[in-house]
């Protein structure tokens, strides 16, 4: 029985920054835009949805007298996204006995 | 990167992919280890060359260990500045990094006082047995050190994976041993070689790593 994907994980960019959070204590919102190459209009939006499914928490700060937005993963979303290797360990097992 | 529906396989190897690359944001750039590195060799070298050319130098070449401390606070600012994520270690290694520091001080102190209290009953058991004691304390002042030495080494090596570090640490704890049964110079000798080992040397492996990670980082992304 395969378990199902998550759909708020289920997206490339959303789980690259997932991925990177996963890592991570926190991250600046420009590490995530960077090591993901996405643009910042599209990134802000991903990290939005994350947000609003209590993955992610979203703080924003000065540093140097700029603006810095911090993500961190919460518990909720770590759960998620081990649960979400799992369902994708899932699918990749039987095709390996397969093999 | 577009926001596209991925296959399991991409999934896995994009979360790999970015694991791997969050890794490079905490990367430490050695320069920090390579300073003490260096300047605890060159304390301790110059120590013995004092002992061994028998010369003086007009003040203690310990007090290096002082000012080495003000590019310390520079670096350590300049890092945490440019790091734009923190990892879940970070705070932990501060905190046994700046034990450390405390406890090299303590020791010195420590020392110093056991020195002070020792030298009137060395001269007093000199003066009453004719001849003086086999008992000497510096001696055991390296050994001391160098246990101290290899135990935030050896810590930060296995936690953050940089085995020079970790072999650093445990090559201090085997001079540790040795300089109880050699002589003050040659104390000075291993402990020069321990600092090198310990920090100097894996200073150049996290530089080395940092500038790969550093070259990588401009390469095109996922």
């Amino acid at each position: 029985m395969f378990k199902e994907l998550d759909p708020i994980l289920h997206s490339q960019l959303r789980l690259a920054a997932i991925s990177l959070l996963i890592s991570v204590k926190e991250a600046e919102f420009t590490f995530i835009k960077e090591k993901t190459g996405a643009t910042a209009g599209n990134l802000s939006v991903q990290l939005g949805k994350l947000k609003e499914a209590g993955y992610i928490d979203i703080s924003k700060q000065f540093k140097d007298n700029y603006p810095l937005t911090l993500c961190r993963i919460t518990k909720k979303g770590i759960d998620a996204f081990e649960q979400y290797v799992a369902a994708l360990q899932s699918y990749m097992q039987p095709s390996d006995k397969n093999s | 990167m577009q926001d596209n529906n991925l296959s399991h396989e991409e999934s896995l190897r994009l979360i790999n992919t970015m694991i791997s690359k969050a890794k490079d944001a905490y990367r430490d750039t050695g320069v920090g280890a390579m300073l003490w590195g260096a300047v605890i060799a060159i304390c301790s070298l110059t120590r013995f060359a004092e002992i061994q050319f028998d010369f003086k130098l007009p003040f203690d070449i310990n007090l290096l260990t002082l000012i080495a401390l003000i590019p310390q606070i520079f670096i350590t600012i300049r890092e945490k500045k440019n790091r734009k994520a923190k990892s879940y270690d970070e705070r932990f290694l501060d905190y046994i990094w700046l034990g450390f520091g405390i406890s090299i001080f303590l020791l010195i102190h420590v020392v110093n006082l056991t020195f002070e209290s020792w030298t009137p009953v060395s001269r007093e058991y000199a003066a009453l047995a004719g001849h003086p004691s086999s008992f000497k304390f510096s001696e055991f002042v390296m050994p001391l050190f160098l246990i101290l030495y290899g135990m935030p080494t050896f810590i930060t090596g296995a936690a953050c994976k940089v085995k020079p570090m970790l072999l650093g640490g445990l090559f201090c704890w085997l001079c540790s041993i040795i300089t109880v049964y050699t002589e003050y110079k040659l104390d000075l000798l291993l402990t020069a070689l321990s600092a090198l080992m310990a920090w100097f040397i894996p200073g150049l492996f996290l530089e080395r790593e940092y500038r790969l990670a550093k070259k990588k980082e401009t390469s095109p992304n996922v």
